[in-house]
């Protein structure tokens, strides 16, 4: 497919980015790596006539640890944080869930600051702009009704990225800047819960980096993802778990985040209340998992049943917390 | 929009050419400079026949635009060898029937030559993962790992001469 016609700017550091933002506004969008951004203006979802490349500010790139914790540059590219060693060791949810985005290739290119602002999917929206058109389009895009939930004005396109549970599940926050200075926010507010208004982000703001305190290194952690095929492919369904265990065995503090079944990441709120202080036991994962089911509202989006799809949030909330616990057992 | 003048380095050649900033490298690659050995699958980066090698890591060239890729070392399946000079992993791939059709082929030849180069010595599993970006939907996947190993036996031999190529470039891009 074609591309529609663009200016492309390469700002050299970032504030010039945030003034070509601000110059630009709504008729301007930030590229990094492409992949998600490219696709979607072939499927003519978006018509920028700027770009604005981020991709060479190496300012934006870095993957640091301090005394404060960790910091991931919104232009790092997946693989960067799969290849920094101490990350997988000290955070061990974000290399599971970030390794299963796509393959090897787009991660050599999709930044996290990409994946944590990914576009929402939905089977009626990521088409071409003729198959769209002969459909009248939808509330997403080009229409108003919702071919999802016919009658609803509320789009359930669903957030289909996956290192954002992991984050959520380290209580991440992610830094924003734009002309007018640089702002911080918990990560869980940055999600709108909107399919078609996805992330707390103006149009003149930029992504810079996430953040994960300090107290969150050595949390024990795995994410469980459904998906049609093992490579190259979006979550159907996905569970984030991160866990502090004692060693005696018991859960001190925990958390569980969904994705792919809402039109956000999501916390299971519950969960935490009902983990802390407890010991491993498959009635109490059993319990945590049905908690998980009720914070999932899955519909027609993509190719799989939504039936399906809750089920498994069910099946990996019980296997993720069996295997946060084993490991913890093992290494006691 | 107007074209703007790109300089594009590949397979160790600068290319200077008039663009369209929305011009693909996959499309300057295959129309404008006719290296036509990248190809296009999927056309929404999901099936690697478009891999090239920037800087040393195997990339998409079907979601990369070409003007950000200025100044980039580029190699395509062109630039590993060509007849007479074939790299250790074409080689590997006539020798044990790792391509049918032949369409994936190069983009598993990029990815392939990318794995050796840091890897020299990858298990069963690392090769797996190195090639789970690209789709082939003819061969199956096991004549390819044959052809990787193939490769990987030949690597060490002939590696001297590799190295001056661009493609054996450490990665700039981490």
């Amino acid at each position: 497919m074609s591309l529609p016609q663009f200016r492309i700017l390469q700002p050299l550091t970032l504030d010039e980015a945030c003034r070509m933002l601000d110059e630009h506004g709504s008729e301007s969008m930030i590229i990094a790596g492409g992949t998600d951004v490219i696709p979607n203006l072939q499927m003519r979802l978006f018509a920028p006539r700027v770009l604005i490349d981020i991709k060479p500010l190496r300012e934006l790139a870095k993957i640091e640890l301090s005394r404060d914790g960790l910091r991931i540059g919104a232009a790092a590219t997946l693989t960067h944080a799969l290849e920094t060693p101490w990350l997988g060791e000290k955070f061990p949810v974000l290399s599971s869930a970030i390794s299963t985005i796509a393959g090897p290739l787009q991660r050599n290119m999709g930044t996290i600051g990409g994946n944590l602002c990914l576009e929402t999917r939905c089977r009626w929206y990521n088409q071409s702009k003729f198959w769209r058109q002969s459909l009248g389009g939808c509330l997403k895009k080009d229409g108003d009704i919702c071919h999802v939930a016919p009658g609803g004005k509320f789009c359930w396109a669903a957030w289909s990225g996956d290192s954002a549970p992991a984050f959520l599940a380290l209580g991440a926050e992610v830094e924003i800047a734009s002309a007018a200075g640089t702002r911080r926010i918990p990560l869980e507010k940055f999600y709108k819960n909107d399919g078609k208004d996805r992330i707390a982000l103006a149009r003149n703001e930029i992504l810079t980096a996430v953040h994960v305190t300090a107290s969150m290194s050595g949390r024990r952690g795995v994410y469980h993802k459904l998906r049609v095929r093992d490579s190259i492919d979006y979550p159907l369904a996905g569970v984030a778990v991160a866990m502090d265990v004692d060693s005696t065995g018991v859960c001190r503090d925990a958390r569980v985040a969904l994705s792919a079944v809402n039109p956000a990441p999501m916390l299971v709120r519950a969960a935490a209340e009902s983990l802390i202080g407890k010991k491993w036991s498959r009635e109490l994962a059993e319990e945590i998992a049905h908690v998980a089911i009720r914070t999932g509202k899955p519909l027609t989006t993509s190719g799989s049943t939504p039936v399906y799809r809750r089920d498994m949030v069910r099946v990996f909330t019980r296997r993720a917390l069996e295997e946060v616990w084993n490991s913890a057992q093992q290494s006691s | 929009m107007d074209k703007q003048l790109i300089r594009l380095r590949i397979n160790g050649e600068v290319h200077e050419i008039a663009l369209s900033p929305n011009r693909l490298l996959l499309d300057a690659l295959r129309e404008d400079l006719g290296f036509t050995g990248s190809k296009r699958g999927c056309d929404d980066s999901s099936c690697g026949c478009c891999a090239v090698l920037v800087d040393g890591t195997p990339m998409l060239s079907c979601v990369a635009l070409a003007a950000s890729y200025e100044n980039c070392k580029i190699t395509t399946v062109e630039g590993l060898g060509g007849p007479g000079n074939l790299d250790s992993v074409q080689e590997g791939f006539a020798e044990m029937g790792g391509a049918q059709c032949g369409y994936c082929t190069p983009g598993f030849m990029i990815a392939t030559k990318a794995l050796l180069d840091r890897n020299p010595n990858p298990t069963l599993d690392e090769i797996r993962e190195a090639l789970s970006g690209n789709l082939c939907r003819c061969t199956g996947y096991m004549q390819i790992y044959e052809s990787v190993k193939y490769a990987l036996e030949r690597h060490g031999s002939i590696s001297s001469s590799v190295r001056e190529t661009p493609s054996t470039q450490a990665p700039a891009v981490r």
